[in-house]
């Protein structure tokens, strides 16, 4: 099964043949998908979530094995029974967020469990280091302690680390997903270059235009299949999502109306956190949906954050509905304040709970009997009412939200909210890691919600998106508010110029 | 599955159409037959197979019969001031924190309460004692939840200092009190009539059925391993009763430990700041964003345990009516290992505290058994130690299993407490696209 760690003149990358999936509840994840992974190129993989993408690596890194089909490696069959084995023929997986030890080094990071025998010598690796960085032209201090580095750098150590072992595939997991665009040029460049070197680049992303911008092939999976494969010569953006969407929701439209402005339900003066550079102003009115426009660390989650509490203000005042807001987040959701954090699986949801506990989670004051008793019953109808309101597509309401995918775990994230809050909602990427279909639903309910007569602050790192949901946008830069516009009246790339600092 | 369920994905994107309610008896029983799987109810085989091998044992030497209601009644007073602890330790462990002090507070509570009873009275000195034992607690609760220090090192400093106190109000030497008030609280025996314990075990039996009937009403929660508790207290009520009422007569730290653990049971399970508790130590930062005051839920357990450490501090008194300064040192690690026997999670989030306390009951009815068969009691700690580390292999190896048979890639650890195990959800998911 090993096949050697250096680059040979074997026909072909990988090959994969009519593979399926059945997992033992039933779920058919695949469904008979073939592909080439050819050296020397880069694949992109696209589809919805829950298409089956994630599957697919798996069974390429060896963590899953195919239920039929078959894979061949170099021409020879292969059977990966573990990650290991994967390894061992030469595959190597970056992840979205691959774990780094953040008291090491960069350079220890890169050559951990690499293999070089028991004795440490800093001096050859440094050299063999320097040189996978230019072979993706990307400059580290290798000496540095990981925890000091940004998340798009500890990207770049994971890719490094992955290179460390010369792989002749690696598949690159969402791994722009959480880093500004600045670092992704890096992670996009490196891609090109490690094809340039032979070596089988398979790219797996949500975000379109990357793909599009980099892959020599391209495959749409949509729910376990193989719907589309066309060269980088018949790429269009259009054909990716026609094939990612098949005949559901295409395109989030542009133009909504604007609402009539209400009186301001929502007025942050000179707030400032201690977390925040610079105090904020900010008013935001009834069935308004305001966007905050900025790069990540521009300081637009700290603003969200001072706002619902979760930061202790160091300085200024929130006027609610009139009347001073002060205290943290219970507080804030008392008054009816609603925030839907980042990272919805460790600040939203309680990953391991039901949908039903994890909806009724925040408002266990009105679903409650006399007494604080718990009505299950009452929790249940309204998780049963939200799931089918906002098209949570589940099993049951008994089945736990880490099992869900990204979009309909974020839909309970805001099933918890909207039955309850009256007054503002503070998103924070809503949308993230969200498939095509998810984010529409998501968009249209951000604006029924706002037309309910909310006050809406919403953070979206997708400058078309915000565009496409948001009344008004705010730039933030390092800390502070730069600027605002109408969204009518700005474009993506005057947006992009103003966040990223430009005038 | 239920009504509820068939609404889900009203709005399906290619999806097809949920299974009918199911509605047999069978197919409602099964998920509260989830709870006789070895990771849910594992501390109550432990105990009935040590009962069983205990029974064999001493019948095959002759000995007096194990299970005679001297003996039980024996194992049952002996356990209830650890039980007691083991019930406001799991509460500490299920907030996701950790107490090493209780037992130094119990015997502070002791110290204190000789001291003092005869020189300013019983009920002054029992609310000295418990007072210490609040204000103990609170400053436990204040250095770890707003000063931020770990709960592991506050709890040893505490342990440590605490029992430091004990030994300067003792001098060194153990002390007795002339007034009997404490040994009437420990030794005292109440009784419950045969004909009340029969009506209770029925009223558990109405119960389960009301919750039976009420699974036709829409949403309501499928059935649990709580369902089959109650049945099972129910029918050892009834049998009690009839067979060996003796047992019916307990001093009043068995009943303290019953009533204890039957009130924080059910505040756990039926009340919303129980529910917040679970929150709370399952993920704590998701709970403060929803509004949850996390604080409050952090450091009320350490607060209720130094109340309680007190209290039991107190049935300790009476228990020997006198104490000295080395007086319940270990208890702490007995109480800890009750409550992982009892399938608590260290890491907060899962746990329940009648099972910790058939946890304490196991680790006693061990001891009892090494005394009866007068095996040494030197090996009963290798014993008792090997008993906690299997116990908890079997609850990490049980949690694992039924995740893999589900496909899921190893990742649902050991401390779910999710009413619904994997492999019943995987019969359930229908072939829908968004389920990865």
């Amino acid at each position: 099964m090993r096949t050697g760690g250096s680059p040979s003149s074997a026909p072909a990358g990988l090959d994969i043949d009519k593979v399926s999936k059945i997992y033992p509840g039933g779920t058919r994840a695949l469904n008979g998908v073939s592909l080439c992974l050819q050296p020397g190129q880069v694949h992109g993989l696209v589809g919805a979530n829950g298409a089956g993408k994630s599957t697919l690596i798996k069974i390429i890194a060896g963590a899953e094995q195919p239920t039929t089909g078959a894979l061949r490696w170099q021409g020879e069959p292969v059977e990966w029974r573990r990650p290991a084995d994967a390894q061992a023929a030469g595959v190597a997986v970056v992840h979205q967020q691959s774990p780094v030890s953040p008291a090491l080094t960069v350079l220890e990071n890169v050559y951990l469990g690499a293999g070089a025998g028991t004795i440490w010598n800093p001096r050859d690796r440094q050299a063999e280091f320097a040189e996978l960085c230019a072979g993706i032209d990307f400059t580290i201090d290798p000496n540095e302690i990981v925890a000091g580095l940004s998340i798009g750098d500890r990207q770049m150590v994971s890719i490094l680390r992955a290179l460390a072992r010369r792989p002749q595939l690696i598949l690159l997991d969402e791994p722009t997903a959480s880093i500004t665009p600045a670092e992704r040029a890096g992670v996009l460049g490196a891609a090109r270059r490690l094809a340039a070197t032979g070596v089988a680049v398979v790219f797996v992303s949500h975000f379109l235009n990357e793909v599009s911008e980099i892959s020599d092939a391209v495959s749409v999976l949509r729910d376990g299949a193989l719907v589309d494969s066309f060269g980088a010569d018949e790429l269009t953006e259009e054909r990716m999502v026609a094939g990612i969407v098949g005949n559901r929701l295409r395109a989030i439209e542009n133009n909504h109306e604007p609402l009539p402005p209400g009186e301001a339900v929502l007025e942050v003066r000179g707030l400032r956190s201690a977390a925040m550079a610079e105090p904020v102003d900010l008013t935001v009115r009834r069935g308004e949906i305001v966007g905050l426009a900025g790069l990540l660390g521009s300081g637009r989650t700290e603003l969200l954050k001072a706002i619902f509490g979760a930061d202790r203000r160091v300085a200024g005042e929130i006027l609610l509905e009139g009347q001073p807001l002060s205290g943290g987040p219970a507080a804030a959701v008392k008054r009816g304040v609603a925030f839907v954090p980042e990272d919805r699986l460790t600040q939203g949801l309680i990953g391991d709970w039901e949908i039903w506990r994890n909806v009724s989670l925040a408002d266990l004051g009105n679903l409650s009997g006399r007494f604080q008793r718990l009505v299950p019953s009452r929790e249940r109808a309204r998780a049963a009412q939200a799931c089918a309101e906002l098209g949570v597509v589940a099993p049951s309401i008994d089945t736990p939200v880490r099992e869900l995918s990204g979009g309909n775990a974020q839909k309970v994230v805001f099933a918890k909210w909207i039955y309850k809050t009256h007054a503002v909602l503070l998103l924070d990427e809503p949308t993230a890691g969200v498939d095509v279909g998810g984010k529409a639903d998501l968009i249209m309910l951000i604006r029924a919600l706002a037309a309910r007569g909310m006050g809406i602050v919403v953070v979206l790192s997708e400058f078309e998106e915000l565009l496409s949901v948001a009344d008004r946008v705010v730039v933030m830069n390092r800390g502070t508010v730069t600027g605002g516009y109408a969204s009518d009246e700005v474009s993506v790339a005057e947006l992009t110029a103003a966040a990223g600092g430009l005038s | 599955m239920t009504v509820a369920a068939s609404k889900l994905g009203s709005k399906p994107r290619g999806g097809s159409a949920p299974a009918p309610p199911e509605m047999s008896l069978r197919g409602r029983l099964r998920p509260a037959l989830a709870g006789l799987r070895p990771q849910r109810a594992g501390v109550v085989y432990a105990l009935v197979l040590l009962v069983l091998v205990l029974v064999i044992a001493t019948t095959a030497k002759h000995l007096p019969a194990y299970l005679s209601s001297v003996n039980v009644s024996n194992i049952l007073s002996q356990s209830a001031p650890d039980a007691i602890l083991a019930v406001f330790m799991t509460v500490v462990l299920i907030s996701g924190n950790f107490d090493l002090s209780v037992a130094s507070v119990a015997a502070l509570a002791a110290a204190l309460a000789l001291k003092t009873i005869d020189t300013i009275g019983t009920a002054p000195a029992i609310i000295l004692a418990l007072a210490v034992g609040v204000a103990v607690g609170a400053i436990n609760a204040v250095l770890v939840q707003k000063i931020g220090v770990n709960a592991f090192i506050v709890t040893l400093g505490s342990m440590t200092a605490v029992r430091g106190i004990v030994l300067i109000a003792l001098n060194g030497e153990s002390v007795t009190a002339n007034s009997r008030a404490l040994v009437a609280l420990d030794s005292t025996v109440y009784k419950v009539p045969q004909l009340v314990a029969v009506l209770a075990g029925v009223l558990l039996l109405v119960l389960a059925g009301i919750r039976l009937r009420r699974l036709n009403e829409e949403n309501a929660p499928p059935l649990d391993g709580f369902f089959l508790a109650l049945i099972a207290c129910a029918a050892l009520l009834v049998v009690i009763a009839v067979i060996s009422p003796a047992l019916l007569s307990q001093p009043l730290p068995v009943w303290l430990m019953i009533w204890v653990t039957v009130g924080v049971a059910a505040a756990l399970r039926f009340l919303v700041p129980g529910r917040n508790l679970y929150a709370v130590g399952s993920n704590a930062e998701a709970a403060r964003l929803s509004g949850i005051n996390v604080d409050r839920y952090k450091m009320m357990p350490f607060v209720l345990t130094g109340l309680a450490s007190a209290g039991v501090g107190l049935l300790y008194a009476g228990r020997f009516n006198s104490v000295d300064p080395n007086g319940l040192t270990g208890t702490e690690l007995t109480v800890i290992a009750a409550a992982i026997l009892g399938g608590t999670s260290l890491f907060g989030g899962a746990g329940h505290v009648a099972k910790s306390v058939l946890g304490t009951v196991v680790l006693f009815t061990l001891s009892n058994g090494f005394n009866m068969l007068n095996l040494g009691s030197n090996y009963q700690y290798v014993v008792q130690g090997a008993v906690l580390i299997a116990a908890s292999a079997v609850y990490t190896i049980a949690a694992k299993a039924p995740a893999r048979r589900a496909g899921n890639d190893g990742s649902v650890g050991g401390t779910a407490p999710s009413d619904v195990t994997a492999d019943e959800r995987a019969g359930t998911v229908h072939p829908e696209v968004s389920g990865s």
